[in-house]
């Protein structure tokens, strides 16, 4: 693609069409905004439910002592902090994020909880991740996907680094299955997660984006369909909470 | 910077191999022409945030 063409293109930055190369500047800046309270904000949005959904995501990671587990857009280490356990002093955990006000946010709060020998850090990007072909037995991309500008250059990207057998878990929100669901869901995204936003973070606008950018996002058959042409095997999902996050899975074989 | 990480980070633009350079605390891809900083203790190896490197620094051995 030439420089110019590539100028030219477009993508989504929740319901807003910006230039390619704009979108990852304009998530960092929602990142660097509510990272302080990113927690927080996560407990009282979900009323908490992003626990059970996470712990639904360790469960069927198949994790276990000795692994090497790499967790993409990592943030302030949910996921980092319940592997760094599982896999145990021989293992390994990587957690990455392209945004280091997460970073740090996910490492002061590692270190607080006494996680500390075999997690490391790394700033990178889910397109083009630095590690070598088969690395990691495990990898997990929670509440991440959907911000990222090119979905199936960073899905190849994790399949490329996964070793044979390894799994790739997409935890994300999706698509309510039943409509009544769906109406509640919208309402609730559209009035309350700004509201919240501005009395947490003094920012409607991060939390507008995240309400326009979830409606954005593939369905589950059509994420289920980029794994696939990502180069995944036997790729499955679990819709949690009918449909508002759905579980991922698919191995390298 | 960790040992271990060192070990197993690569260039993200080649997968080539990255030499760490203690003085700058940077790590090189020479191929590329590329220099990663290490922040706080954290590889950045983000390809908008690496230092191109000299012609000078590209020859040298």
């Amino acid at each position: 693609m030439s420089e110019s063409e590539k100028e030219n293109q477009t993508t989504h930055f929740g319901y807003q069409q910006v230039g390619v190369e704009e979108k990852a500047g304009k998530v960092a800046e929602v990142f660097h905004s509510v990272a302080a309270k990113y927690d927080l904000m996560n407990d009282l949005m979900s009323m908490g439910i992003h626990r059970l959904w996470k712990r639904m995501t360790i469960e069927m990671s198949g994790v276990r002592q000795g692994n090497s587990v790499l967790d993409i857009a990592g943030g302030t280490g949910d996921l980092t902090l319940k592997f760094s356990r599982l896999v145990g002093k021989d293992g390994r955990v990587v957690l990455a994020d392209i945004n280091d006000s997460m970073l740090k946010v996910g490492r002061d709060k590692l270190l607080d909880k006494g996680c500390s020998g075999n997690v490391e850090f790394v700033q990178a990007n889910a397109e083009c991740l630095p590690f070598p072909d088969n690395t990691f037995d495990c990898i997990t991309i929670a509440f991440g996907l959907r911000n990222v500008t090119d979905k199936d250059k960073a899905l190849r990207s994790m399949a490329r680094i996964l070793k044979p057998g390894g799994r790739l878990l997409v935890l994300e929100f999706s698509k309510p299955t039943n409509p009544v669901m769906s109406k509640i869901y919208d309402t609730y995204s559209f009035t309350a997660l700004p509201f919240m936003g501005k009395l947490v973070t003094n920012d409607s606008e991060s939390y507008r984006y995240l309400a326009e950018s979830i409606r954005m996002h593939p369905d589950q058959e059509t994420l289920k369909g980029m794994m696939e042409d990502a180069g995944l095997s036997r790729v499955e999902y679990h819709n949690m909470t009918s449909g508002i996050v759905a579980l991922h899975r698919g191995v390298k074989l | 910077m960790d040992k271990q990480l060192l070990a197993l980070l690569v260039c993200p633009v080649c997968q080539g191999k990255l030499v760490y350079k203690k003085e700058q605390n940077e790590l090189i891809c020479k191929p590329d022409g590329l220099a990663f900083p290490v922040r706080d203790n954290i590889p950045v190896m983000l390809e908008n945030e690496a230092r191109t490197l000299t012609a000078d620094e590209r020859l040298e051995k």
